[in-house]
């Protein structure tokens, strides 16, 4: 199966186990949640008759970098902001570093580092405003939090926008000033929702940087996309979602299965139609 | 393509209704209060036609009439929650006919409550006129003209307030004209008003409102009923002018919205800004992030610079007998009421965060320091603002004993309604519009709930100080000492209420602000 179990090198801190018992797989689950950055369990969500997300179980080792890919609509920013304590799941729990997301709320929050997509922006600050903001609303001291703002707006090449206000900025620098918010308090979990959407090549490639340092360091990220091929460069790790569930999971080629990832994906998440000879009209 | 903007503008109400249950709830409320004045109405319509002469029916249908289209003209001007589903800009990249597009926009606008009642009550003067054949025939065509105008007129309106308010000196502009206005109808109804004992009068305006283009469209059937039918179709022929030219000028506003939708033409100069600015000025701390972020938002978004302005300038409206030399004791309530607008208008300061307040849910701040914080930039404007018209009024008037009632009670408006807006707004945003949107638009259907929400809060804030004005009517009729009594307790009470509501609100935040961002990206 695709499930991999935790990899040895990462330490395993021994704390209880939250929830003891095996997964679908078989696997033990105690040896897997400790050690997670990141592990849900049963993350439900439904709007209405439609269920986004489907008793959805998923664990994020640290310091991979992780991809989570799946159609429009496969419930990846639903997820997502579960398992940040931005969107309150109905059932299930979700687990940063071994603190509970939605009891232990302020601790888990800290660990955290999200950039949301589709949310706006404080977008009448500057953007060093902007980055000073997240981190004061943090509680750090302001004077850590102005110098880190200003090598991070060095450091994603918005030295010359650090002045201009946000709502005058193109999508890709309001991406890359929203990775600048949430790297400001240094957070051992990333949490990136579309990080790539609308960034130019150049940009891309700085992010990449970034992210590779950080992951390097012992930091997690896991970040959401349905560029196949940005994926594939980019994480050690993947899971496959589609209509609210995981339906692959595991290292980058064990998922792949010996295909790319964008076929092993279409493989697995099917339901592409076959054009054939409609659309007649439109080839004239 | 007409009826089919038409249906999208019902699908939109219906929808919008789909979305949420207090909404539905809300529209509700509104509907029977909306029935509840109609049926009142239409009885009065009916009782003219039998009970009283037709010079009587001539002054209430002219008059009323007059009222009502002048309503319509100024009602973009006044209530942010005039509801611009249909805005034209959106359909800027569809090739709509314009034509099309005006006669759709126009019927369009004919679905929603307060069109349906203003056409319902246009039908029953049909009823009130149902004197002779001629005006039975008449009649009709002189209510639709009537309510087509008022429709007309309030786009009209609308469209060049929504021009206007796209740059900065643009929305300045029009806040005062706001004011202005307000200022003059307020004038203009409370003279007529006082004078409304002399005999005579009434007839008299509806005599001169029935030549104006508020009127003509309303007094043709009277005219008729009165056998000087010449007269009667000069002013249909005229009222149908006024209408057509009203629909052109509108045509012609169109065609601006639709060439230029996105309003780029108030083109924002880049501000630069390289420092912390407000960031730097207050302290370091959540509390002082949040005040430093909403001080900026009062400066710098247009929707808060338009409400500001319209709050700081509306009490003055209240010197206005005093300067027109009729005296009186209102420009004392200028503190008061300064008092009342500044606290209650920040119980939905968090909608105007949109999903942005995402910010404050990932951080994790604590419900404290988001409660305090978005009432910075007010409490600062407040106290400036209480003392300078508490001393104004008491300038005016002469009546410096008043100062420490007024102070008081303004001081006690603004403080409770800091604790009541601490609490509401951790309870329930409800639809305003997203930041760089007409200031002057709301999200469809949300006017109910807005409503209500609104009543809850500005009756709370009332209600918490019943006694406080209380003790300020003793202060008014001579007890000087019961001034002094009103400031004391103003903030013994405020501060209590602030610190209740602060505590509460910040409880209602923590428990719930996930839900508050579900919320806010559902109406964002």
């Amino acid at each position: 199966m695709l499930w991999s179990p935790t990899p040895s090198d990462v330490p395993r801190s021994g704390r209880p186990a939250y929830r003891v018992g095996l997964d679908c797989y078989g696997h033990d689950m105690q040896t897997r949640g400790s050690s997670a950055a990141l592990s849900l369990r049963g993350l439900s969500k439904a709007y209405g008759p439609t269920l986004a997300v489907d008793r959805l179980d998923l664990d994020v080792p640290r310091g991979s970098f992780f991809g989570l890919v799946g159609p429009n609509g496969a419930g990846k920013t639903t997820t997502l902001s579960m398992a940040t304590g931005l969107l309150r799941p109905d059932a299930g729990t979700a687990h940063v570093l071994g603190h509970d997301v939605w009891s232990d709320t302020v601790q888990a929050k800290r660990l955290v580092g999200i950039l949301p997509d589709g949310l706006r922006l404080f977008d009448r600050l500057t953007g060093l405003q902007l980055i000073c903001y997240s981190g004061l609303l943090r509680g750090m001291d302001r004077p850590v939090v102005t110098d880190r703002a200003h090598e991070l707006i060095d450091a994603l090449g918005l030295a010359e926008a650090g002045g201009t206000l946000v709502v005058d900025y193109s999508a890709g620098m309001k991406k890359k000033i929203s990775l600048a918010c949430a790297l400001i308090h240094a957070p051992r979990l990333l949490v990136l929702d579309e990080p790539f959407e609308a960034v130019d090549p150049i940009s891309a490639s700085t992010i990449r940087q970034i992210l590779d340092g950080y992951a390097a360091s012992g930091g997690t990220v896991i970040l959401s996309s349905h560029v196949m091929d940005l994926v594939q460069r980019l994480c050690d790790r993947v899971a496959i979602v589609a209509a609210g569930r995981i339906r692959a999971v595991g290292t980058l080629d064990e998922v792949r299965c010996g295909m790319s990832l964008e076929e092993r994906f279409v493989d697995l998440v099917g339901g592409q139609t076959d054009i054939g000879e409609g659309l007649a009209w439109l080839r004239r | 393509m007409v009826a089919q903007i038409v249906s999208l503008k019902w699908q939109l109400l219906r929808n919008g209704l789909r979305r949420s249950t207090p909404q539905l709830v809300g529209l509700i409320l509104a509907g029977l209060y909306g029935l509840g004045a109609l049926g009142l109405a239409l009885s009065g319509l009916i009782a003219l036609r039998f009970a009283l002469p037709s010079d009587a029916a001539r002054t209430a249908i002219v008059v009323g009439g007059s009222a009502v289209t002048l309503g319509w003209a100024i009602l973009p001007v006044i209530a942010y929650g005039i509801d611009e589903t249909l805005d034209p800009a959106r359909f800027a990249t569809f090739a709509v006919p314009r034509r099309q597009l005006v006669l759709g926009l126009l019927l369009s606008s004919l679905v929603s409550v307060p069109a349906a009642v203003t056409a319902i009550l246009g039908l029953a003067t049909v009823i009130t006129w149902s004197r002779s054949v001629l005006a039975v025939l008449v009649a009709p065509v002189a209510a639709a003209v009537a309510v087509l105008t008022c429709l007309v007129l309030s786009r009209v309106t609308s469209t060049v307030f929504s021009a206007m308010s796209r740059s900065r000196r643009g929305r300045e502009a029009l806040s005062v004209l706001v004011v202005l206005v307000l200022v003059g109808v307020w004038a203009a109804g409370s003279s007529i008003l006082r004078r409304l004992s002399a005999p005579g009068l009434l007839p008299h305006i509806a005599d001169v409102l029935g030549w104006t283009p508020l009127g003509l469209a309303w007094s043709s059937p009277a005219d008729i009923v009165d056998g000087a039918i010449g007269s009667g179709l000069l002013r249909l022929a005229l009222a149908v002018v006024f209408l057509v030219l009203a629909l052109l000028a509108w045509d012609a506003l169109l065609l601006g919205a639709l060439e230029n939708p996105r309003g780029t033409s108030g083109g924002r100069a880049a501000t630069r800004d390289t420092g912390l600015g407000w960031f730097g000025r207050m302290p370091g701390t959540p509390t002082g992030a949040v005040a430093a972020r909403s001080i900026i938002s009062w400066r710098r978004d247009p929707r808060y610079v338009t409400s500001v302005t319209l709050m700081v300038l509306m009490p003055l409206g209240l010197m206005l007998p005093s300067v027109t030399g009729n005296g009186g004791l209102w420009s004392l309530a200028m503190a008061p009421t300064a008092g009342f607008l500044l606290g209650w208008s920040v119980h939905n300061d968090i909608a105007y965060d949109g999903t942005a307040f995402w910010a404050h849910v990932a951080t994790g701040v604590c419900g404290r320091a988001d409660r305090i914080g978005r009432l910075t930039p007010t409490a600062m404007a407040g106290s400036v603002l209480l003392l300078g018209y508490a001393t104004l009024g008491c300038a005016v008037t002469g009546r410096w004993d008043l100062w420490p009632a007024m102070f008081g009670i303004g001081l006690g408006f603004l403080l409770t309604g800091f604790g009541v807006a601490n609490v509401m707004s951790a309870f329930k945003p409800y639809p305003v519009p997203g930041p760089g949107e007409n200031p002057f638009g709301a999200p469809p259907g949300s006017s109910a709930l807005t409503l209500v929400v609104q009543a809850v809060a500005g009756t709370a804030v009332f209600v918490l100080n019943l006694p406080l004005l209380g003790i300020g009517i003793g202060a008014l009729l001579g007890h000087a000492w019961m001034g002094w009594l009103s400031l004391g307790m103003a903030v013994v009470l405020g501060s209590g209420a602030l610190v209740l509501g602060t505590w509460w609100g910040a409880r209602i935040y923590e428990r719930r602000a996930p839900e508050l961002l579900a919320d806010l990206s559902r109406i964002g």
